[in-house]
């Protein structure tokens, strides 16, 4: 690899060729602030906060979008380059309303942050703001059907508008009219219809555009713990960030409070999904399973897992007594590789060495309607781990490609060939695709005992004999292989509901009440059994893969910047978020770091 | 249109923008002849770079009804391949693009600094006070929409007012009251002042004449 040398601040950077100032600046860990510059899109060069002095040029430079070059000497805190980007601070906040206490950025804002650090002390604004759309809270519109814009506070940085042109292939915002009055809009202003939208909440460096779902739910300092995990409602796996609200005192324990992507090159990058962000309400909603079941009658009672496991064992023994293979399974797509792991013990263990033919995978596709030119694609399977279970042996059929075919399932349930039909379905509701047939062959009759292992009341559960409430993927540690056939890990960010337990659980204790051996106490120990069964594969070191846990963050900042997380995470480390603290000047005399105001005008 | 989680208030319009949107416009379409001039135009652009004709395209578009409607803007995105918010970025950016109906003279007033040193708010008063309009408004009669735009290129005549295409310099308020009643009077032709003129075979040519 081809490299230049510069130095900054008086220190040797080293960086690859072509590498911009402010990247190798971030690179070498030396704080520039900047806004329009974001490491997913394109650079544009308008905000100027990035200025440095570069020796031997006449003027300052947006080190955004200068190209680093052998022998540079540059200068991020020269006295110059203080005062000018406070100068550029100060004109940032001309017409920014002072919203902070009724801004859900407020907290987590790059705007607050740096004009703290790197702005002029004091406000010399006594004359009016320029306001969109009327006073006050007016400037908030709706900006399609997830977000809100509030042009008040935007700052003009157009990192939205790169982002809907380079990464969603489909420029539906743009900045009409000019100067002074220039405004982010869509056309007719019918506001962002897409399925990366959420993903401009993240980058808009203020609190411009804001998701309806998060709107006015928490605040930063509300949210104690964040947990680095993986999104797992389709076959791509992206890297999340899970954020924890933390209850009322009178309730105890968090809350999902939202989703947020986590920067994975190999994977999704800086995004994810509206689909992976928005829908984690049914993980903490109504119909989640609580306790488990049995039915009596025509009703389900709940009941103690001590009640319910000697009669379902009782039952799936009388089922599958004359002929085992009369008991199936079937199971979805979005069971863990742990689960599936001691699903097939279980089964070989019961049905011998073809025993995975009795398991019936299934998942579902959707159509993911995108741009042709989007960058980020969402895949059409919804379910995570298609290549988790056809790397495990089960059937599969057309993997990730295609749907799973039930017919032969349902024509043998329907004929009454089968006994006993065992589902497991650890996703949302619908996840197994369509088996509204199911239920009905269990009260006709043809099927003599379904039991349900999963996460929501739904129809199929109704039906059920037996309802075992299992964990959601944000409820336990798991790993899933995504469509590249990477094996990745989702870490518990919640606690379970009610006396749910985790389905790898709920599974290694049937088969021990079964007779099988099954000596595995924690979702660890499944993982180090499925390495060692699984040498010279992806699956290899399963047990060495990172889980997290919800860290109460260094410091409230730390924890609740989500558009800036990965890059306290990984590049600002001594830049402290600590107000009217900055490192820009530290050691330096105050002489040297006042920056004087002066009056504008003559007032009495 | 896409997935899009059920949100406890999407149904309801909760905060609409106030944002003057351009008229919808009825259906939109380049007439042959304009049709074939701007395919003709584009040829001068990489087909990576087809964007650069939007300026063309938009001034034929106008060229039809006079301003731009949504339903204009559409087509001319649809000719250009890109999408009709970035049209609209371009049409909102130029004030010689206009989204509401105009006069058949558009005065342009420049503002900027040369101009407003050598009196030019006195001239925009003047119009104000003869033509009884506000900057940004048509009279009623449809001749005249007054605009204040910056900077016309022509600072060493300050001040500057630009008719349609036509420059007219030197203006001081006295000459304003003269200069509307020789437009409404005889049109473009009586105008004084050196200025670019088109001519008619639509060259451009500089032309003194006082
Ligand atoms: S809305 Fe946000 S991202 Fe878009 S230009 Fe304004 S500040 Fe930047
Ligand atoms: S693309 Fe798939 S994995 Fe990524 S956020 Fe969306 S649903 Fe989740
Ligand atoms: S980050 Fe360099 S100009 Fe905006
Ligand atoms: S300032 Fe009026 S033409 Fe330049």
């Amino acid at each position: 690899m081809e490299t230049v040398t510069l130095t900054i601040d008086g220190r040797q950077v080293t960086v690859a060729k072509g590498r911009t100032l402010l990247q190798a600046a971030i690179e070498a860990g030396i704080s520039v602030p900047y806004y329009c510059y974001h490491p997913g899109i394109s650079i544009d060069g308008s905000c100027r906060v990035c200025i440095v002095k570069i020796e031997k040029m006449p003027k300052l430079q947006t080190s955004c979008s200068t190209v680093c070059a052998d022998g540079m000497v540059v200068h991020t805190r020269d006295a110059e380059v203080i005062a000018a980007r406070a100068g550029v601070f100060e004109f940032l906040l001309v017409n920014h309303p002072l919203d902070c206490p009724v801004c859900d950025k407020g907290g987590e804002c790059p705007l607050q942050d740096f004009s703290y650090t790197f702005g002029p002390a004091e406000s010399r604004m006594d004359f009016p703001r320029r306001v969109f759309d009327g006073e006050g809270v007016k400037g908030d519109v709706d900006f399609g059907p997830t977000l809100m814009l509030n042009r008040q506070r935007c700052i003009l940085c157009t990192r939205c508008v790169r982002f809907m042109k380079e990464v969603e292939g489909d420029a539906q915002i743009g900045i009409v009219d000019r100067g002074y009055g220039s405004e982010i809009a869509t056309f007719e202003e019918r506001g962002v219809h897409s399925l990366l939208s959420g993903n401009l909440m993240d980058i808009c460096p203020v609190g411009a555009i804001l998701t309806r779902d998060y709107r006015f739910k928490s605040r930063p300092w509300d949210n104690p713990g964040v947990v680095d995990t993986m999104c797992t409602l389709c076959s791509k796996g992206c890297s999340t960030s899970a954020w924890l609200k933390a209850r009322p005192e009178w309730a105890k324990g968090t809350q999902l409070i939202r989703m947020t992507p986590r920067f994975n090159p190999e994977v999704n990058n800086y995004w994810m999904c509206d689909i992976g962000r928005f829908t984690y309400h049914w993980v903490e909603g109504d119909t989640r399973l609580r306790r488990p079941m049995v039915r009596r009658g025509s009703a389900l009672e709940p009941a103690a897992w001590h009640d319910v496991e000697p009669p379902l064992r009782g039952r799936l023994q009388e089922a599958g007594s004359t002929d085992p293979s009369s008991v199936r399974f079937l199971v979805s797509a979005h069971a863990s590789t742990e689960e599936l792991f001691v699903l097939k013990q279980l089964v070989r263990g019961l049905l011998g060495s073809d025993g995975l033919s009795a398991v019936t995978i299934a998942w579902t596709r959707s159509n993911k309607p995108q741009s042709a030119a989007a960058k980020f694609k969402v895949p059409a399977t919804d379910a995570p781990n298609v290549n988790g279970a056809r790397d495990l042996g089960y059937r599969v059929g057309p993997g990730t490609d295609g749907l799973p075919d039930l017919l032969p399932l349902r024509d043998a349930v329907e004929a009454g060939r089968v006994k006993a039909v065992y589902v497991l379905d650890p996703g949302p509701d619908g996840s197994l695709g369509d088996v509204s047939w199911l239920g009905p062959a269990r009260r006709s009759g043809a099927l003599g005992l379904l039991v349900v292992q999963g996460v929501v009341m739904n129809e199929l559960a109704a039906a059920a004999d037996f309802v075992l409430p299992g964990a959601t993927y944000v409820e336990k540690d798991a790993i899933y292989t995504n469509d590249q056939g990477r094996v990745q890990a989702a870490s518990r960010a919640i606690g379970l509901p009610g006396e749910a337990r985790e389905d790898w659980d709920i599974l290694a204790s049937l088969a021990r009440s079964l007779g099988l051996a099954m000596p595995y106490e924690s979702s660890h120990d499944v993982r180090r059994a499925l390495a060692a069964s699984m040498p010279g594969t992806a699956y290899a070191q399963a047990d060495t893969l990172v889980f997290t846990r919800p860290v109460p963050a260094r410091n409230w900042l730390q924890a609740s910047n989500p558009s800036e997380r990965w890059k306290w995470d990984f590049l600002y480390q001594d830049l402290p978020p600590v107000k009217g603290y900055s490192v820009q000047t530290e050691g330096m005399p105050p002489e040297a770091v006042f920056i004087p105001l002066k009056p504008v005008g003559v007032r009495s | 249109m896409s997935f899009h989680p059920p949100m406890e208030y999407a149904p309801a319009r909760f905060h609409k923008s106030a944002r003057p949107l351009p008229e919808a416009g009825g259906e939109f379409a380049f007439t042959p002849e304009n049709q074939a001039k701007f395919d003709e135009n584009v040829k001068r652009y990489p087909p990576d770079q087809r964007k650069s004709a939007i300026l063309y395209a938009l001034y034929l578009a106008q060229g039809r009804q006079g301003y731009l409607t949504a339903a204009a803007m559409r087509h001319v995105a649809q000719q250009i391949g890109c999408t009709a918010a970035e049209v609209e970025d371009v049409v909102s950016y130029y004030t010689m693009f206009f989204t509401k109906p105009v006069g058949k003279y558009v005065i342009n007033v420049c503002r900027t600094l040369s101009c407003a040193l050598r009196g030019a708010e006195r001239v925009t008063e003047e119009l104000r006070a003869k033509l009884g309009i506000a900057p940004g408004e048509t009279d009623a009669d449809g001749m005249f929409t007054l605009i204040e735009v910056e900077c016309l290129g022509a600072c060493d005549c300050a001040p500057v007012v630009m008719v349609n295409d036509d420059w007219h310099e030197h203006l001081t308020p006295e000459r304003v009251s003269q200069f509307i009643d020789d437009v409404r009077a005889r049109g473009r032709a009586a105008l004084t002042g050196c200025h670019l003129r088109k001519e008619k075979n639509g060259h451009e040519q500089l032309t003194v004449d006082s």
